[in-house]
């Protein structure tokens, strides 16, 4: 593979970028280039040969072509809030840094539609809509950092998922260079486009077909009236089987999520919100639409949860209750870093109706390891982020951390479920790539791969891996 | 009820070894549809059935050959729906050339087109490999995204042998109201169809008169039906009508004609705004009936009718057409999936 050649001497790829970029857009020294070593998965780290920042289209155009040309890896990075080790450098490569294209180019109030940048961050445009009485709905719970290009190429999720789709359901249209240095653009201002859909494509192919230099995503009014609830419950089943009876019944909230004990309890020793710290589960059930709607749906989710086996329900008064319950929620993951030294976050997406039994069986591999696990998940899209609690410091541990996480992947495949829900495969995740797809499928994600970079030289080595790399990992499993 | 994904995978490894193009058929309702189909034809008709439903995952899994109607039955025993409301082609089309042509019906800006309610597929490539896509869960992004791309690719990146959607519970109340205005007022009074939360499920214009859907509680119906104002178009009536657009009947062209699609902003005042012309989905999808000899209107899809020898999706520029090449070989390097059904060169 390309990035197993030798490399371009460093001084000479970086002076190659100053005669594209302004020299301050280059950095080529370790010290500056240390906070580019990883993303949110910091675990995997690797110091870049050259970053560059460009700020406008035509240098991401010609640094791409002298890459292309000079057979020269390219990593391109947005915020690097990515959790799969997606945008970590390669050791030969230039890494195209893209957090200078933050403009949000045009907000069409009458269509309810934005063009942006792909460096704005995602709350950013929802901010900028808001005074149009408009947000941008796809919310990663990093939605104060990680940026559209990012979203894109992740083909992000959020609680609002369930009701109002992932990146893909709400992006319009998609412009990228390519590894050759061409321009393109994919989609457009309408819903529809002849032929095979390349929005599509885009949409999380991990910056492996090019780089995203503009997106024209949806925007979608604000509801009327929003109203959020919370419920215990005496077991994890038994919330599951509230999550099924709720949406088989007809129910689609706009957010649905889910906690276990050790998530609740380290949730409200840290943001004190009045979680139930007796129940075994929790769910936060959002609602919205008109008054009507909303005002119909609340009792048909309080007859759901009560039947169900709800122990305790609190329904929020105001606004501000239901930012309350939400804080501990979306201040989960923070929570679990208090109790552990580290913690390691899965994404597995599974069907609903297996949602008790995964987390039983969560919860044995979690002894088998000796591993505490806290699930937090978005119970609605049956998409899991088991965190798993270690200490990087105890020799060992970090590799058991690794191992439980991938018998859990392994656990969603199993029962007809996924590896990846929303965060992606990046590095991390190559391992049980092997494990979902076959020989054949895994090849022809490398020629659809091929078919945008020949040379694969746009970040090699992520979220697809080689044959040989399948092969090792078979003979592995085999022994 | 038939499983014939082996018989069809060995006609596929057939027409591979013997280099023979083929033309994938199910229901045969879309033959006018696309660029003049040539090769030995490939039957999907018999390849029918349900692999899964399970109603409280909302989540349907059906072999590529069976028929929309089937599966809209199906569904409303259950009280659900397919959210994307695909035309029936007088229960002739089959979920695989719906998936294949991108046919997206009336709730599309509201509820999605047909990319969005896919989760993934079976596909059978140009090595007469079997392959799966996706799968039957809400999220799931490992791998790129072969399942979506299928849709609007005409068949022409292999042959699908079965799709996993996302269905959605059925509306309890419906109303359909009409209000007449000219068509310049229109597209910008449609428009709040995007930016205001209305339970609308469809917009169209047509003969001088916006005319909308609304779906959902009975209660929501009433509210927004006093905001909007309007007449009420009687309950019959509207199900005839919206039964025309979806099954794209409200305007068909005579031998000598061609029935041109475009897909627009929804607000464009200068593409096919002429009295004759029919605005789907708020004025963001737009249909015209012409005469064969009258100008192509600009950026417009030959949708149906007129010559089906020359290209009908217009043109596209060199690096678009290039990639899709490139996609179209690394699927299907023989080029034995419908050949130029789709483009010319493809
Ligand atoms: C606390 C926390 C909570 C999170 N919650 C969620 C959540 O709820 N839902 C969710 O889906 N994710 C979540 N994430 C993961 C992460 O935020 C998303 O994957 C996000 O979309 C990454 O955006 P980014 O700008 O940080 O991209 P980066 O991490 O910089 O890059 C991610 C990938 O995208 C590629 N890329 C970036 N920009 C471009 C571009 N312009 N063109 C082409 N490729 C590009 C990179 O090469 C890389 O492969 C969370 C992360 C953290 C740290």
């Amino acid at each position: 593979m390309t990035s197993m050649q030798t490399a371009m001497p460093r001084q000479q790829l970086a002076q190659a970028m100053t005669n594209i970029v302004a020299p301050a857009q280059v950095l080529c020294d370790d010290e500056n280039q240390r906070p580019f070593e990883c993303d949110g998965l910091a675990v995997y780290k690797q110091m870049p040969w050259v970053t560059v920042l460009p700020d406008t289209v035509a240098q991401v155009q010609a640094v791409m072509a002298y890459c292309h040309q000079h057979a020269v890896p390219v990593v391109v990075r947005g915020a690097a809030t990515g959790l799969c080790a997606g945008a970590m450098p390669n050791a030969s490569g230039v890494l195209l840094v893209m957090t200078k294209f933050n403009k949000i180019v045009d907000i069409d109030a009458q269509l309810a539609q934005a063009t942006v940048q792909p460096g704005v961050r995602n709350l950013a445009l929802s901010e900028a809509a808001a005074p149009y009485g408009l947000y941008y709905a796809p919310d990663p719970s990093s939605q104060i950092a990680c940026t559209i290009g990012g979203n894109v190429a992740e083909n992000s999720g959020g609680v609002h998922c369930l009701k109002y789709g992932l990146t893909v359901n709400n992006l319009l249209s998609v412009t990228m260079v390519t590894i050759e240095g061409e321009l393109v653009t994919f989609g457009g201002p309408g819903f529809d486009t002849p032929g095979m859909d390349l929005v599509a494509l885009t949409a999380g192919s991990e910056g492996l077909l090019g780089a995203v230099v503009e997106a024209r995503v949806r925007l979608l009014p604000r509801a009327e009236k929003v109203q959020v609830l919370m419920a215990g419950f005496d077991s994890v089943t038994a919330a599951g089987d509230a999550v099924a009876d709720l949406i088989g019944g007809g129910v689609i909230p706009a957010g649905l999520e889910m906690m276990d004990k050790l998530a609740i309890e380290a949730a409200e020793d840290f943001v004190k919100v009045g979680y139930p710290k007796d129940a075994a589960a929790l769910l936060i059930c959002e609602l919205d639409g008109t008054q009507a709607e909303v005002a119909a749906q609340l009792s048909e989710v309080e007859a759901c949860f009560k039947a169900a086996g709800a122990t305790s329900m609190r329904i929020a008064k105001d606004a501000h209750e239901a930012a309350k319950l939400w804080l501990g929620r979306k201040s989960a993951f923070p929570a679990v870093g208090r109790i552990s030294p580290d913690y390691y976050c899965m994404d597995g997406t599974i069907p609903r109706s297996q949602v008790g039994h995964v987390l039983t069986r969560i919860q044995a591999l979690s002894e088998q390891y000796g591993l505490p696990v806290a699930n937090v998940f978005h119970a609605g899209d049956g998409n899991l982020h088991p965190l798993i609690l270690f200490d990087a410091s105890k020799p060992g541990e970090l590799e058991k951390a690794e191992a439980c996480g991938g018998d859990i992947l392994t656990l969603c495949v199993d029962v007809g479920g996924t590896i990846t829900g929303e965060h992606g495969v990046g590095l991390e995740k190559m391992p049980q790539m092997p494990y979902q797809f076959s020989d054949q499928e895994l090849a022809q994600f490398r020629a659809v791969k091929q078919a945008f970079d020949g040379q694969e030289i746009l970040n090699p080595g992520k979220a697809i891996p080689t044959l040989k790399y399948c092969q090792e990992y078979r003979s592995i499993q085999h022994d | 009820m038939t499983d014939l994904t082996n018989e069809l995978r060995a006609q596929i490894a057939d027409a591979v070894a013997t280099a023979t193009p083929l033309n994938i058929v199910a229901g045969n309702s879309k033959a006018h549809l696309g660029r003049q189909a040539t090769g030995q034809t490939l039957n999907v008709s018999a390849h029918t059935g349900v692999i899964s439903y399970s109603p409280t995952e909302l989540v349907l899994r059906v072999r590529s050959g069976t028929r929309i109607s089937d599966i809209n039955q199906l569904l409303a025993e259950h009280n659900q729906r397919l959210p994307f409301e695909p035309p029936c082609y007088a229960q002739r089309a089959t979920i695989g050339g719906t998936l294949a042509a991108n046919q997206s019906g009336l709730a599309t800006p509201w509820f999605g087109g047909v990319r969005d309610s896919v989760l993934g597929l079976g596909l059978i490539n140009g090595k007469a490999e079997h392959m799966h896509f996706g799968g039957q869960v809400m999220k799931n992004v490992a791998g790129f995204d072969v399942s979506r791309t299928q849709v609007g690719a005409m068949g022409t990146l292999g042959l699908i042998t079965d799709v996993s959607l996302k269905v959605l519970p059925q509306f309890r109340a419906e109303k359909t109201l009409m209000m007449p205005m000219p068509l310049p007022q229109a597209l910008t009074y449609m428009s709040r169809f995007f930016c205001q939360t209305l339970p609308v499920t469809a917009v169209v214009y047509w003969q001088g008169q916006v005319i909308v859907r609304l779906q959902g509680e009975p209660a929501t119906l009433q509210a927004a039906a006093q905001q909007l104002g309007g007449s009420e178009m009687p309950m019959h009536e509207a199900h005839k009508l919206w039964q025309q657009v979806r099954e794209q009947t409200l305007l068909q062209p005579q031998a000598d004609e061609i029935l041109w699609r475009t897909n627009v902003a929804a607000n464009d005042s200068h593409t096919m705004v002429g009295d004759d012309c029919l605005l789907n989905w708020a004025g963001a999808q737009r249909w015209q009936c012409l005469k064969q000899t009258a100008a192509k209107p600009a950026g417009a899809v030959q949708y149906a009718g007129g010559d089906r020898q020359q290209e009908v999706n217009g043109e596209l520029d060199k690096t678009s057409q290039r990639l899709q090449q490139n996609l179209k070989a690394a699927f299907d390097d023989q080029a034995i999936f419908n050949p130029g059904r789709l483009y010319s060169w493809m």
